[in-house]
């Protein structure tokens, strides 16, 4: 569809199009008289002619007419748009272009290897393009930018909220790094400028968020024509269950929105893509964060390519300093390659652990990092149930001595053992995990401040005896499901001896649990010499919802219950359905297998809280505060730079305060540095890291991405195929054909009219 | 004819002759002084007179024995054997009236006639004269008398009613009045009832007249060099056609070159003798080729 440079000019001309059909009704009123005495010659010859004149001066009248318009549309410099071009015409069109920065668009790959242009390089183009288009284009074009990452929160918003006044409309444009304003050059310089510092943000967003802020957008009615630019990798990943982010697109399509996507990935070679690893995982894999204790980490690394890798290189950084890596021997295809190693602290206080592998396509998954918050001593509260203690022959000692043997193993662990009043009177939050061995009873207040430690994260292991009360635990504890205890209790009872004799079969079965894993396998002599004589049995019946996450450790001989365990809220809560001294069985008498089993358990317990700290970068990094002992100042150090940004706290609906660190666009360790009321310093660490699945680079492939789109009038484009000059963007200029055909038309009007016998003759013939 | 009256008996300039007398004279003594021989002498054996021999006299009829006598050319004149009466018939219909240069159509027939009655008189011969259209308007009997020119010149001035021709009537009209053989010379653009003006030659013919047919049309209607967009409309036909003539013009040569054969072969057929003159040549010189070309029949 032609467009024109100067439509004014081309309404102003077009009635001169009229003007040979008027000179040609004039020149009948015009015609010279002349008496005549020949008139049968004449009219013979008129007789003969007439059809053939008259068909000659229509096609004349035509030709004339088709000369004028030719003119009329020279002037007003026509223009073909390209099937890009003609979508740029029109009246006032509103176009969103939405760039996708998550990291995956740093991919490098191009033709199966690793090249030097990345994914978002190409986005950046084609945005610059459009724009560039689009202020050579007709019409009032307007254009909003915004790139993915800005709509993780607030595209959401944007899309609960319902769209319909120019108001929210106006709102929705919160994010865009260009608001919705008419394309002129100085724009588009502002755009290629802005654009040209920009990278690919560390963030794995999907296009939800932009999608639904740009239908918060649109959705203001204002009349135009709307174009939404959707400018991505189109990973599987983000579109394979994108429901909500293809019903916002239908609902665009069916309001008339045109829908373009521009796939900037590159085309593998031979359909395979370069192999991208991403370091998924860097945890503790239990033991103590304590200074002076060896505390063993985990790194996984994901292998996402088609073909399996070997001997990968892990490069670990603690605190920054360099030490010794770690390799991984094989990483399957597809799959993930662990490797465990030892890091021993020297200093309390917040580290970081970094570990990278060599660069591949995509960067920013190389690195992963971890924030431990290392004390000289974890504090464990062990509430003895024994009124008088029970000195070195009470289920505290055994359990103390289990998680802190002596100087000469040193676990970071410090068993605090209070009375079970003390759950009222205590501080419960700095304990690791909270150990009751063998509980009479609990008074309510004691029952809620354990609760609310479990369910803030914290561990609690239960140790059951003679002074435990089945009715009680049931009552107080269990309460049908819904306390902490995680089975109802029937009461003690002996297990009786095998009757195949001693060494037929050991007492305690290991399950399949990541706690007593060490012991699992192979018969363990150590667990084989554990006697049960006696034991809580579970309610007779019980069984437990499919959803309470009930799981056994360790199981009897005779088929019940030794150790279970089982969620509550965000922390975890153990039953040890057994004495920890040994009154009903042997097992803390001697066997070393108590002690791993007791520390893996009380790492267990602990890792959730441990965990917690770790954060995905878009997530906000949250300080809280206690009015009573911290100032509201805190000052962020924020990645790569330690740049310092200041927050002030805030109070918060359900009490406390906070101080909140939205913006967390970079990967890295987040140093939080604030003053108490004493004076003290106290700092925390944050580590920040990517998303892992966005390193999965896996295509979602056109025929896939249709089904998941299906209702959506959408057009498919690769970013090359939007890479033409602006010109041919911008319409191809038709004057100069124009012209051309129009010096046709003008000849062959000379033609027809020479032949029609329009034109004066040549002197002298006449007379011959 | 000599160059210089060729060159002051352009129409233009007989047309700046306001006396139709005048430009017969001017005519015909362009055509006397540029005739090698007058082919109405007659020949005779009734000697007549002696004359000065001038320049176009034929040498055979020098008489040498005077020249011995006196060294003077003298020519020898004889008596004609009989008188010729002439009748001019000139069409003064409405077609005639068309004039693309300084003489129209009619002008240039009745300077024509007027040049040939002058002729005829000047050798004695009796001349009538006729103007027509659908009837005759004016007419004058043949008479010798030099001052007879007087009469025919007249007729020709006569007002015209511009009306349309009507051939039949007015030759059969005239072959009932004519009371002796005589030369009838129709000067016509024929344009009209073609089938009466041959239908009343032959009518004319069998009675025994000598016909001559000048038929008289103009350059434009002959060549057709209209442009530009035209409306022509009808002397004599009540039609009129807007166009563009050049668009018209083949057809319409085609069809003027149709209707001259068409004449020419009727003509012939009542052994008439046809002669097509173009208004935008001198008179004098269409009357020097007309004259030339009956004596080289009479021979």
């Amino acid at each position: 569809m032609p467009t024109f440079d100067f439509l004014p000019l081309l309404w102003w001309g077009l009635p001169f199009v009229a003007a040979p059909v008027i000179i040609h009704l004039i020149n009948l009123l015009r015609h010279r008289k002349v008496p005549w005495a020949a008139m049968e010659f004449l009219l013979a010859s008129q007789r003969k002619y007439r059809t053939q004149v008259l068909l000659k001066q229509l096609l004349l009248l035509l030709l004339r007419v088709a000369a004028v318009l030719g003119i009329v549309l020279a002037l007003a410099q026509p223009r073909w748009k390209s099937a890009l071009g003609r979508m740029l015409g029109g009246a006032r069109t509103e176009h969103v272009v939405l760039l996708d920065d998550s990291y995956s668009m740093g991919d490098l790959s191009a033709e199966g290897r690793i090249g030097d242009t990345r994914c978002f390089d190409r986005g950046r183009l084609v945005v610059e393009r459009i724009c560039a288009e689009l202020a050579a284009a007709q019409g009032q074009q307007e254009v909003a930018i915004g790139r993915f990452s800005a709509f993780d929160e607030k595209g959401s918003t944007a899309a609960d909220r319902p769209a319909g006044t120019a108001v929210e409309a106006q709102a929705a444009q919160q994010g865009f790094d260009i608001r919705l304003q008419p394309v002129t050059p100085r724009l588009v310089q502002e755009v290629r400028d802005d654009l040209a510092g920009r990278s690919p943000s560390a963030a794995a967003s999907g296009p939800r968020g932009a999608v639904a802020a740009a239908a918060g957008m649109l959705g203001g009615g204002t009349g135009a024509a709307n174009v939404v630019w959707l400018i991505s990798d189109f990973r599987l990943k983000d579109w394979k269950a994108a429901d909500e982010t293809a019903g916002l697109l239908r609902q665009l399509s069916d309001a008339g929105c045109e829908v373009r996507l521009v796939d900037c990935a590159a085309e593998g070679g031979n359909g395979r893509q370069p192999g991208n690893l991403t370091v998924e995982r860097l945890e503790m894999a239990g033991g103590v964060p304590a200074t002076g204790v060896l505390v063993p980490l985990e790194v996984a690394v994901r292998n996402n390519s088609d073909r399996p890798v070997r001997d990968v290189a892990v490069e670990l950084r603690e605190d920054a300093l360099g030490r010794p890596g770690v390799r991984i021997a094989e990483i399957p295809a597809g799959g993930v390659g662990t490797q465990r190693f030892d890091v021993r602290f020297t200093k309390a206080g917040p580290h970081l652990v970094e570990a990278t592998i060599p660069a591949d396509a995509v960067a920013d998954d190389n690195t992963r990092t971890m924030a431990v918050d290392v004390v000289d001593r974890v504090d464990v509260l062990l509430i003895d149930g024994d009124p008088s203690g029970g000195g070195r022959a009470g289920d505290a000692f055994y359990v103390a001595t289990a998680l802190a043997p002596g100087a000469g193993a040193p676990t970071g662990l410090r068993p605090r053992i209070e009375p079970p009043r003390s759950l009222t009177t205590l501080d419960l939050a700095p304990f690791d995990c909270i150990w009751l061995l063998d509980v009479e009873r609990l008074d309510p207040p004691e029952v809620a401040a354990l609760e609310a430690f479990a369910r803030a994260g914290g561990g609690v292991v239960f140790f059951t005896g003679p002074r435990t009360k089945a009715e009680v635990v049931n009552r107080v504890l269990h309460r049908g499901g819904e306390g902490l205890f995680p089975v109802p209790l029937a009461g003690p009872v002996d297990l009786l001896p095998d009757a195949a004799g001693a060494a037929a079969a050991p007492d305690v079965v290991v399950e399949e649990h990541p706690v007593v894993a060490v012991l699992s396998g192979q018969r363990n002599p150590l667990l084989d010499a554990v006697r049960i004589e006696r034991s809580m049995a579970v309610e007779r019946g019980f069984e437990p919802a499919s959803t309470s996450g009930l799981r056994r450790l360790l199981s009897l001989r005779s088929g019940g219950p030794l150790v279970v365990e089982r969620p509550y809220g965000d922390g975890m809560v153990v039953a040890v359905l057994s004495t920890a001294a040994p009154t009903w069985n042997n097992w803390a008498r001697g066997n070393p297998s108590w002690v791993v089993v007791m520390l893996e358990l009380e790492s267990h317990l602990a890792r959730t809280r441990r965990r917690a700290e770790s954060l995905e970068v878009g997530e906000s990094v949250s300080v809280r505060l206690d009015a009573a002992v911290d100032e509201i100042e805190v000052d962020i150090a924020v990645p790569p730079d330690g740049t310092l940004v200041h927050q002030t706290a805030v109070a918060l609906p359900a009490g406390g305060l906070e101080a909140t660190l939205a913006d967390t666009s970079v990967a890295g360790g987040y140093t939080a540095r604030w003053r108490r009321l004493d004076g003290t310093e106290r700092e925390r660490l944050f580590a920040v890291n990517v998303a892992a699945d966005e390193g999965e680079l896996e295509r979602i492939g056109r025929e896939r991405l249709d089904r998941v789109l299906a209702g959506v009038a959408f057009k498919y484009d690769r970013a090359e195929s939007l890479e033409p000059d602006t010109t041919t963007l911008a319409g191809v200029p038709l004057v100069k054909p124009l012209l051309y055909l129009l010096a046709a038309v003008l000849i062959l009007e000379q033609l027809l009219a020479y032949s029609a016998s329009y034109h004066a003759a040549a002197r002298g013939k006449s007379a011959a | 004819m000599t160059p210089g009256s060729r060159q002051y008996l352009h129409p233009e300039a007989i047309a700046r002759i306001a006396r139709l007398e005048l430009r017969a004279r001017a005519v015909v003594e362009g055509v006397l002084a540029g005739l090698h021989k007058s082919p109405y002498k007659g020949q005779s054996v009734e000697f007549l007179q002696h004359r000065e021999y001038v320049r176009g006299d034929d040498l055979r009829r020098v008489d040498w024995k005077v020249w011995g006598r006196q060294d003077r050319f003298y020519v020898k004149e004889f008596e004609e054997e009989t008188n010729l009466r002439v009748t001019l018939l000139v069409d003064g219909s409405a077609s005639m009236n068309y004039a693309s240069g300084p003489l129209g159509k009619y002008d240039y027939a009745a300077t024509l006639a007027a040049s040939l009655a002058w002729l005829a008189l000047s050798h004695g011969d009796a001349v009538g004269c006729s103007v027509f259209d659908d009837k005759i308007r004016a007419s004058v009997p043949p008479r010798t008398k030099r001052s007879h020119l007087a009469s025919v010149v007249e007729v020709l001035e006569t007002p015209r009613a511009g009306r349309p021709t009507a051939f039949m009537p007015v030759l059969r009209s005239l072959a009932e009045t004519l009371p002796r053989r005589g030369l009838v010379m129709v000067i016509s653009d024929l344009l009209g009832d073609r089938d009466g003006v041959f239908q009343g030659m032959q009518l004319l013919r069998k009675r025994g007249h000598d016909l001559v047919l000048l038929h008289v049309m103009d350059d434009d209607e002959l060549d057709f060099p209209f442009e530009g967009p035209t409306r022509f409309e009808g002397l004599e036909l009540p039609d009129a056609l807007a166009c563009n003539p050049r668009s018209l013009r083949a057809g319409y040569l085609a069809a003027v070159e149709a209707f001259l054969a068409d004449v020419r072969t009727r003509a012939a057929a009542v052994r008439c003798d046809y002669s097509l003159i173009r208004t935008g040549e001198p008179v004098d010189a269409a009357l020097v080729k007309f004259l030339a070309r009956r004596a080289s029949m009479a021979v």
